[in-house]
């Protein structure tokens, strides 16, 4: 008896733990269909395509993409989306493990790695979409042809853990003093994107002596560019390169840590682009308009990076400039020219900064 | 095979048919993963090729990774063996005060996943925001770490208080089962205790002691979780984490791939190894041991340590189980990572983030549950049926089947993920690449053991002339199974569902190389979290996990308690 009533309260816990899940349904179907995984494969290819939602590949992270696809959904209550936010080394990958199965999952992908957006546009799996908002945002690539838009100028300054350095470093060079020892972090430019811009850019400005010297002085490579901000303000770093957004979402919620912007500014713009054979190609259109439309680029400036209209405005408290005054203190680069050269360029960072124990 | 004939007058075909369908399951799940994986790493463009093999292999990442898997797989195994055997033999064989309730409670590290237990262990020893050489460091001046947990040690030693109870288990079971008569006729004889130890105790429960340690040595090799959260940021790789890297970063590339199988076939020959090494061990240790159980064994008085060492005791679980998660919980709780755990800045808006706003969270604690409950009850079936033939059953073409049986204990997660990528994305006709559909495919492969092993232990224990009586009565094959062999093994049947379901809902190995943006498990979405540097929101899915993990862990024990009396 007791036996039996064990047994309920045990499937009573799992159903309800299950509803609580959130009924994503089919998991009575899935049990008997599984048991014969061959017979079922066209009914499991229809479900992983899931032709009924827009989905968004991107790097940008949830503090900053839940909002907008929340606004978007708003406008658009016919539209569903889903994103997976994560970081654009991986993404790339999923998307060539994708092809390779014969079908990319994503119909949109808004990272911020410029030259994964070249070499897609040459392998000719990006769709060309001119934007009609495209004469009110600010374009930094030379030779747009619609297959992408830059829809955020992302920028990366110094941050410091404000328990441990007092003084805000105002020069590059800064981080070679001694107050730095053991602890600048870098992220790893094979997870992230804008990791792997900023040393293209800094290379470029300053040349590899620039990194060696870091490493001299204790420096690091880190993890995602999430986590070196998180080690910084838990104090495993006593500083590091950061992205903009994250920084300031982390200092919102109390984080102890200061972000700088050196003269030779980093912007890296984020590029977002449809891809070519979608089957949502109306739903990516409106989605790409949405997002370089005034709404979702206040809520750009409102998380405290830089995006692409000069009528929105970035709170003072960034400490950021309006896009086109941050475009011309920039850094420049040749995007077609660190195009071919990523692996070359992960690979002497790694070696020049890698930390053997 | 297909013209075999039954000896024995059981039903017609029937036995042929679920020989047949056992050999099928046993080959589609983990039979034909494992040959392509064999496959691509000794063939390239389709000509044998071991010239190539040896140059991947030789080549300094992945011999780094080959040689990072053993050093902490050896560290881990003698690390384990001893806190073990240790901890074993002073709940089996002195007068612990307390002692049921403390084995007990050394079975409890079971329940905390490692890779949740890396996690917390991260936040308290890493080496400059660690809260605990933050406090040393605070609290005598110094400038210098106290302890990195970012090294071999750390992540041996982390390891080691997560799998212990694998030798723990068996070294009690064994001094349990022991015969006191032998330990007494010794004493008898005049032996003192170090010699009935030297002579007696030791060479009897040795069996035990290298079969716990070699099940540490195979997981240990194959485990990703605690390499993956405190290696990687160094450069410290081992095989799984390696095969994660390759295929995540070089986008499936053949050439990843190839180092991928390379990899795994390391890992199947020296589980291989492990296991037939274990079993030689075994078949000439169990003999000895099994013995009278009408006396209780020996006890040594600990006298005036007895109190010392139970708080030792404690203290070691309370190191190791309870400031972990005491750790998770607080961390959880705090806004951003890295401000001081005060009250001021404890809140539950990571857990109510986490709960109910978070979509990956339903997503993932849905996929979890259903995963593992479809898992359970398939691997439960198919192990049921599969132990019958090869324990009760007398017909033709049954070696086959024993030799495929095998397979599913030598074959670590990792090379079940990386197989069935091979098998069944698309390749070959069927593409279930980034559906949930991959990952219950390689959960039934990686779980296929345990329920072998659950239920071949019941069927062993009902005995042939049940059946045989039943048969003799008129009753047809499948009615004496319906009444006679089905009610008798189900409590193997049940504790094979419990053992894979549980293990399942925590999954990290295999779901992390398979997951896709709607398919991430709960152990996915942690480790992804924290990958992405949302630490405290990865602590706090943490949190839930536990408490998910903990009570389905006591429903279950509750309920098996109330099965087996």
């Amino acid at each position: 008896m007791s036996k039996k009533t064990s047994l309920w309260a045990l499937l009573l816990v799992l159903l309800v733990t299950m509803l609580m899940a959130g009924c994503g349904g089919g998991g009575g179907e899935k049990k008997e269909a599984a048991k014969e995984p061959a017979k079922t494969e066209a009914k499991a290819d229809a479900k992983g395509g899931d032709s009924k939602k827009l989905i968004v590949y991107t790097s940008m992270k949830e503090s900053l993409i839940k909002g907008i696809v929340e606004g978007f959904k708003a406008k658009n209550p016919g539209i569903d989306v889903d994103y997976q936010s994560a970081g654009a080394g991986k993404l790339m990958a999923k998307i060539a493990a994708e092809r390779q199965s014969g079908k990319i999952l994503a119909d949109i992908i808004w990272t911020s790695e410029v030259p994964d957006f070249y070499k897609m546009k040459s392998e000719g799996i990006l769709e060309v979409y001119k934007s009609p908002v495209l004469s009110e945002i600010v374009n930094p690539f030379p030779d747009y042809d619609g297959s992408f838009h830059a829809a955020r100028l992302g920028t990366l300054g110094i941050i410091v853990n404000t328990d441990k350095i007092k003084e805000l470093p105002t020069q590059w060079s800064d981080l070679l003093k001694p107050e730095y020892k053991n602890g600048f972090g870098v992220a790893d430019p094979a997870l992230s994107g804008t990791a792997y811009m900023s040393i293209a850019l800094l290379e470029k400005q300053f040349g590899w002596e620039f990194f060696e010297k870091i490493k001299a002085n204790g420096g690091r490579i880190g993890k995602g560019s999430g986590q070196v901000i998180d080690d910084t303000a838990s104090g495993e770093l006593c500083s590091s390169l950061a992205v903009d957004y994250i920084t300031n979402d982390k200092i919102k919620k109390g984080a102890h840590i200061k972000m700088s912007y050196p003269p030779e500014l980093l912007v890296v713009p984020s590029p977002v682009a449809i891809f070519k054979g979608t089957a949502k190609l109306d739903a990516a259109k409106k989605f790409v308009d949405y997002l370089l439309g005034k709404e979702a680029q206040a809520k750009i400036a409102l998380e405290g990076t830089i995006p692409v209209r000069e009528d929105v405005e970035i709170p003072k408290e960034f400490q950021l400039p309006a896009p086109k005054a941050a475009l011309e203190k920039s850094i420049k680069i040749n995007y077609l020219e660190v195009v071919d050269s990523k692996e070359a360029i992960v690979k002497k960072f790694s070696e020049i900064m890698q930390t053997k124990k | 095979m297909s013209s075999g004939t039954i000896k024995k007058d059981s039903g017609f075909g029937v036995a042929q048919l679920i020989l047949l369908i056992s050999i099928a399951v046993l080959v589609i799940f983990v039979a034909w993963p494992v040959i392509l994986i064999l496959f691509n790493a000794f063939f390239v463009n389709g000509e044998f090729n071991s010239l190539d093999f040896y140059r991947v292999l030789t080549d300094s990442e992945t011999f780094k990774a080959l040689t990072n898997s053993v050093l902490i797989a050896s560290m881990t195994t003698i690390g384990s063996t001893i806190v073990g055997t240790f901890f074993a033999w002073l709940v089996t064989r002195t007068d612990l005060p307390y002692k049921t309730f403390m084995k007990s409670l050394f079975l409890v590290p079971f329940m905390l996943p490692s890779f949740i237990g890396a996690l917390a262990w991260k936040m308290l020893l890493s080496p400059y925001s660690g809260y605990i050489n933050r406090f040393f460091m605070d609290t005598f001046g110094l400038t210098e770490p106290v302890f990195n947990i970012y090294s071999y040690v750390g992540i041996s030693a982390v390891e080691v208080m997560y799998l212990f109870p694998f030798v723990f288990i068996q070294v009690c079971g064994a001094l349990e089962r022991m015969d006191p008569t032998l330990e007494e006729s010794a004493r008898i004889s005049g032996a003192g205790l170090l010699t009935i130890t030297r002579k007696i105790t030791i060479p009897l429960v040795l069996p035990s002691i290298m079969s716990g340690a070699l099940l540490i040595m195979l997981y240990s090799m194959a485990h990703f979780g605690t390499v993956a959260v405190l290696g990687i940021e160094q450069g410290i790789y081992n095989i799984p984490t390696l095969i994660y890297e390759k295929i995540h970063q070089s986008a499936g590339s053949f050439e990843s791939i190839r180092t991928g199988t390379v990899l795994s076939t390391v890992l199947i020959v020296s589980a291989a190894i492990i296991i037939w090494g274990q079993q030689k061990i075994l078949s000439r240790g169990h003999y000895q041991i099994i013995g009278g159980k009408s006396f209780r064994p020996m006890e040594l008085k600990l006298r005036g340590l007895r109190y010392p060492l139970l708080i030792f005791c404690l203290a070691y679980i309370g190191f190791t189980i309870v400031l972990p998660t005491i750790v998770i919980f607080l961390v959880g709780g705090v806004a951003t990572y890295g401000l001081p755990l005060t009250w001021e800045n404890l809140s539950l808006n990571n857990y109510k983030y986490v709960l109910f706003e978070y979509e990956v969270t339903k997503d993932a604690i849905f996929n979890s549950v259903t995963l593992g409950l479809a898992a359970a009850l398939i691997t439960m079936f198919a192990g049921v049926m599969i132990s019958y033939v090869i324990v009760k059953m007398k017909v033709r073409g049954k070696g086959i089947l024993e030799f495929l049986g095998m397979l599913p204990f030598s074959v670590p997660g990792s090379v079940i993920a990386l197989g069935v990528i091979l098998a069944w994305s698309g390749q070959f006709g069927i593409n279930i690449y980034n559906t949930i559909w991959i990952i219950l495919v390689s959960y039934i492969a990686r779980y296929m053991a345990f329920s072998l092993k659950a239920n071949s232990a019941a069927l062993e224990q009902v005995h042939d002339s049940l059946m045989e009586a039943s048969r003799s009565c008129g009753a047809t094959m499948w009615q004496s199974l319906k009444d006679i062999v089905v009610p008798l093994v189900r409590p193997g049947m049940i504790s094979a569902f419990f053992l894979i379901f549980l293990p399942a809902l925590r999954e990290l190995t295999v779901s992390i190389m398979l997951y896709a943006p709607t398919t991430r498990t709960i152990g996915v979405a942690i480790y992804t979290l924290n990958e992405d540097g949302e630490t405290v929101m990865s602590t706090a899915l943490a949190g839930v996990a536990l408490v998910i993990i903990v009570v389905g862990q006591s429903l279950i024990n509750h309920f098996t308690k109330k099965a087996g009396e």
